[in-house]
Order: C-alpha cells, then sequence, then structure tokens
C-alpha cells in the first residue's frame, strides 16, 4: 500500500505543513509582540528594572532578529521561556498542555465519531419515519447549540439537579481537580465539544449513505441472500464513509475550537485555557507555541484524512 | 422571462402554471416551508425587540441595584437579576443590538469582500489565484477563532473591531464559492457572446457573472450570520467581548457561569443561552429553507 508515488506525496505534504507553520509563526510572532503593553505590566515592573528584563529576554531587539532567535530555538524543539512564569521552559509546558488537551479533544473525537456515524446510519436506514426526523432535529440542535450552552445545561442538569434529588452522592463536579481528569469529570467537556461536532457527521453520513444504498451493487448484495445488517455495515458503509472522512478535517478544527473555549468553563489545564491566559499576560512565546502546535495538529489530521482515503477506496491513488 | 404569461385553463383545469420569475418562486417556495417561515416569523420578531431596546427597556439595563443581587425570576423582574441587580430583561433586549450588528454587519462585510476577491481570483486565475490558494490554506490551518481573538486583542476593544476581526476570518468560504462559480460561468456562451460584442471586464464580472451567481452567494450570506453571532458569543465567553458594562448575550452567558457551578442561579446563564441557541436555530433553518427555495440543485 505504501508505493512510492504515496510516500512522495506524504513528503510533498510535509513540506507543506512545514511552509504553514514557517507562515503562522512569523505572523503571530511578529502580531502578538506588536500588542499594546507587555508580558512585565502586571508585575509591576518600570524603568530601569523593565529595561533589565526586556533586555534579558531579547525583547528590545528588533522583532525580526527576535523571530530568527526563535526560529533557531524552534527547530531544535525550544520554544523560549515563558515571559509570566518568568523562567519557566515553554516547550515542556505546552507539551503537557498538549497532552491534557488531546485527552479532552480525543474522548470528543471518539464521541463525535461514535454518535455521528451510528445516528447518521440509523437515520439513512429509517429514512422518512419519526426516528429519522428525531436524529436529524437533534443533529441540527447539535451543531447549532453553542459548546458553552450545551456545558452549562448540562451541569444544570447532572450537578445541580442530580445533586439536589440524591443529596448530592452522585452529582456532577464540575470543576476539574487534577491536571489530567478523571472518567467522571471527563465526560461533560468532551460530550459539550463533541455534541456540536456529531451533528454535522450525522448529517453527511446519513446523506452518503441515502447515496450508497440506492447503487446497484447494494442491490445484488442483497439478492445474493446476505442479510441486511452485513449489506448495510460491510457494503454500504465503507463507501459511505469517503465523504464522511473528507470532513473529518474541518472535524479537527471543530473540536479544537471547541476545546478552547471549553478548557475555560471547567478548568481544564490543557493548551485552550493557556492560549487565552497567555494572550491576556502577552506570555508571546507560549502564545506562539500554542498556534504553531494547533497548526501542526491541523496540518497533520488533514494528511491523515487525505491518506484515509486510499485505505478506504483503493482507487485513490495519490 | 416572461414573468407574467396567464395560466392556460383547458376544459376547467389548470394545464400549465402561470410563469414565475426566480425570485416570486424562490418566495413560493420559501412560504411552503413551515419551519423556514416559523424561523422568518421569529427573526422578525427578534429584530423588533432590537429596535424597541433601542428606545425603551423595562429598567435601565446598565443600572447596578435595580433590584437585589441574583434576583430570582418572579414580578416585577420576570427573568431576575444579575449578579450586580442588573435586569436580566432589559439587559436580554439590549444585548440583541450587539448579536445582531455583529452578525449582519459581518455578514456584509464578508459578502463583499468574498465576492471581490472570487470574482477576481475565479477571472483572472494563474499567478492570482495560486497566490490566494496559499493564503485560503494558510487561513484554513489554523483555529479562525484564534486568530480572531488575537486580531482583535491587537485592534483594541470595541464593536468595530470585533466585526472586523471575525470578518477576516471568515471571508474564505465565500472567496471560495464565488470563484467556483465565476470559474464556471465565465466558460458559459452568453459571456462568450458578451465580451465578443464588446463588453469591458468589470461589465462582465458585475453585470453577467455576479448575478448568475446570486443565489449561492445570498445563501452563503444567511449562513454566515450565525456562524459569526456563535464567534462574537465566543468571544464575549472568553472575556474579549465588547467593554463592559455593555451586555451582549455571550457575556451574560460567561457571567451566568459561576453562579451556575455555585448552584444559586441558573437562571444568569440560562436565558441568555436560550436566545442565543434559538436565534442561531432560527437562522440556520431561514438559511436551509432558502437555499431550498433558491438554490434546489445544493438540496439535501
Amino acid at each position: 500500500m505504501l508505493t512510492r508515488g504515496t510516500l512522495i506525496y506524504i513528503i510533498q505534504r510535509l513540506l507543506i505543513i512545514v511552509l504553514t507553520l514557517l507562515v503562522v509563526s512569523f505572523v503571530v510572532f511578529v502580531v502578538v509582540h506588536s500588542l499594546p503593553g507587555n508580558a512585565f505590566i502586571s508585575q509591576r515592573v518600570h524603568g530601569r528594572t523593565l529595561q533589565l528584563l526586556l533586555h534579558e529576554y531579547g525583547l528590545d531587539q528588533p522583532i525580526l532578529i527576535q523571530y530568527w532567535n526563535f526560529l533557531k530555538g524552534a527547530v531544535q524543539g525550544n520554544l523560549g521561556v515563558s515571559l509570566y512564569i518568568r523562567g519557566e521552559q515553554v516547550t515542556p509546558l505546552v507539551l503537557r498542555e498538549l497532552s491534557v488537551s488531546c485527552e479532552v479533544g480525543g474522548s470528543a473525537l471518539l464521541i463525535t465519531i461514535g454518535l455521528g456515524i451510528t445516528f447518521g446510519v440509523i437515520a439513512a436506514m429509517r429514512q422518512n419515519t419519526w426516528v429519522d426526523y428525531t436524529v436529524t432535529s437533534f443533529a441540527v440542535i447539535g451543531y447549532t447549540v453553542p459548546s458553552f450552552v450545551i456545558a452549562g445545561l448540562g451541569v444544570l442538569i447532572f450537578a445541580n439537579f442530580l445533586g439536589s434529588i440524591t443529596g448530592g452522592s452522585f452529582a456532577y463536579a464540575a470543576v476539574w481537580t487534577g491536571t489530567y481528569g478523571t472518567i467522571g469529570e471527563l465526560w461533560l467537556p468532551a460530550l459539550a465539544i463533541g455534541l456540536y461536532t456529531s451533528g454535522q457527521i450525522t448529517r453527511i453520513t446519513r446523506a452518503s449513505m441515502l447515496e450508497v444504498i440506492q447503487q446497484d451493487y447494494i442491490r445484488t448484495a442483497r439478492a445474493k441472500g446476505l442479510r441486511e445488517r452485513v449489506v448495510t455495515i460491510r457494503h454500504a458503509l465503507r463507501n459511505a464513509l469517503v465523504p464522511v472522512i473528507s470532513i473529518l478535517g474541518t472535524t479537527v478544527v471543530g473540536i479544537l475550537v471547541g476545546v478552547l473555549v471549553i478548557e475555560n468553563i471547567f478548568g481544564i489545564p490543557g493548551l485552550g485555557k493557556e492560549f487565552v491566559d497567555s494572550i491576556r499576560f502577552h506570555d508571546y512565546n507560549v502564545t506562539v507555541g500554542v498556534f504553531t502546535i494547533f497548526a501542526l495538529l491541523i496540518g497533520l489530521s488533514n494528511l491523515l484524512v487525505d491518506l484515509l482515503y486510499t485505505v478506504l477506496d483503493p482507487r485513490i491513488r495519490y | 422571462m416572461a414573468a407574467g404569461v396567464e395560466a392556460i385553463d383547458y376544459a376547467g383545469g389548470t394545464l400549465a402554471r402561470a410563469q414565475v420569475g426566480l425570485w416570486r418562486d424562490g418566495l413560493r417556495r420559501l412560504r411552503r416551508n413551515r419551519l423556514a417561515l416559523a424561523a422568518a416569523i421569529y427573526l422578525i420578531l427578534l429584530a423588533a425587540m432590537c429596535i424597541l431596546s433601542l428606545f425603551w427597556t423595562p429598567y435601565n439595563p446598565n443600572l447596578v441595584g435595580t433590584c437585589p443581587d441574583y434576583t430570582l425570576p418572579g414580578p416585577g423582574h420576570p427573568l431576575g437579576c444579575d449578579d450586580l441587580g442588573r435586569d436580566t430583561l432589559s439587559r436580554l433586549m439590549v444585548g440583541s443590538q450587539v448579536s445582531l450588528t455583529i452578525g449582519l454587519v459581518t455578514a456584509v462585510i464578508v459578502m463583499v469582500l468574498g465576492v471581490g476577491i472570487g470574482l477576481m481570483i475565479g477571472y483572472l486565475r494563474g499567478v492570482v489565484d495560486a497566490v490566494f490558494a496559499l493564503i485560503i490554506n494558510t487561513f484554513y490551518g489554523v483555529p479562525p477563532l484564534m486568530v480572531a481573538i488575537v486580531l482583535y486583542v491587537l485592534l483594541g476593544p470595541g464593536l468595530i473591531n470585533i466585526i472586523i476581526a471575525i470578518a477576516a476570518t471568515s471571508w474564505m468560504d465565500m472567496a471560495r464559492l464565488v470563484r467556483g462559480q465565476t470559474l464556471s460561468i465565465r466558460e458559459r456562451e452568453f459571456i462568450e457572446a458578451a465580451r465578443s460584442s464588446g463588453a469591458r471586464t468589470g461589465k462582465i464580472l458585475f453585470g453577467h457573472v455576479f448575478p448568475n451567481a446570486l443565489g449561492p452567494i445570498i445563501v452563503q450570506t444567511t449562513f454566515v450570520v450565525p456562524a459569526a453571532i456563535l464567534t462574537g458569543a465566543f468571544f464575549s465567553f472568553l472575556g474579549f467581548g465588547v467593554p463592559a458594562p455593555t451586555a451582549d448575550w455571550g457575556g451574560m452567558a460567561s457571567e451566568g457561569f459561576s453562579p451556575l457551578l455555585a448552584g444559586y442561579d441558573p437562571y444568569m446563564l440560562l436565558f441568555p443561552a436560550v436566545f442565543l441557541s434559538v436565534t442561531l436555530l432560527a437562522f440556520n433553518f431561514f438559511g436551509d429553507g432558502l437555499r431550498d427555495a433558491f438554490d434546489p440543485r445544493q438540496r439535501r
């Protein structure tokens, strides 16, 4: 499967990702450094001390030289030091936060794919029945209602209401305590993010399934006497998944935006919370680092999506 | 199209329906779509409330201490009061101004920007197209909300800057759509006819290509509105919204989270959340209806 053509394709794509990362990091670097104020304002440093600090962190140099220095570090995996928590290395910080965000985002992705594809297939199989209408309505509500509203309703129902009727023994603890959440803490943030994206997947899966099951080879499979479940899952779904896979790239962006918002609600110590804090505190290196990681994640997941095509549909080659 | 041809009556029955133009035909289909109609009625009511709030609200929306802090819904204050004792209903009414302004103005800017860029790169092709493809792909490579937030912080606080930041990160879909339409329309015979009869580029683009792509453009524009309102709500929710004390739904929902988590006043979150969600749903349903009505090929 991994032919020479595929390999060349992957290398080309990786080069484009690197190019995108360069552009994104440069633009973000220049922009965040020109934001009004600096990281030391909240620390009440003035005059000579401020000048010394700026000098120590190289912030008094021309912006292009600063970027060049950043880049030299970045290719060695060193994203510099935090300016807010002075001296803290950014790379280990964002990597730890990345793992937290991956826990949340990964669970959201599982929910998205699981719910989306299951409900999409169910709706298509029961087209124009009340099952179909219910599922499609929920899909529309899912991808329209903002994630923080879903999170709020979840807290209201599972923390407040459930807590009050059971005297607090089964209530959802809404605030994240450790670095990594337990399953009990994780499910609501993941669901709040995942419902939005699963709504889109449901719609695409349903439409795509409806198109596929009208084709001749499905009739052939049925005529051979295969059971309906085999026809649906092995014959129809596999081909119906191609358009679904194609929007998975968009889904990843949606999940990252969800992570950004939801982490700030539940106090989850991940990249999304760090991003908002770093902007507030003018922690330049952290902002650029988070941005670069997000761009890398999106680039890689788009590449993965394109490679998944070839697995699902052997006719597609690169 | 001859819009005024009478229906042909034959033996008491109608053989052919009266021919109607694109717009009237679309409106007829839109009227038959009950969900879209309900959405339209809600949106009209919302607009009326928004205009009303410019002149009158039950209480001063920004007056601290109108009622005791965290007053629950009841007589006098049907939706309760917030953490500073401000009337929630009044603030919700005024908050619609921010949401609707963000949604509508962003949509107009995105339409102008996207149509302009799309027409240009679809018509010029070549290097310009390649350059913009690179720009658009770079934009797609980062979460739009992050870019918008950084841009907004750079521009400084204010409603106009929120709109600029959101518009700057949501024109790409429109540009790609218009580019595709332009690429296909410019190859059609009537464009060749126009060119051979001496029409200039501007005339061809805005007189011929643009009107023929108008259906999908309008449909796309109606989807920009809820997307922009949602992004605006995320903005204020994360603390990058319009400066205090101006009320807006995202910010109100954000303020409502701590009393909700603490478990003593869920309404501060609930009401702005419901208003925001229903408004987004209404715009989406209306957009779906418009698409089915004016762009039947896109029907899903």
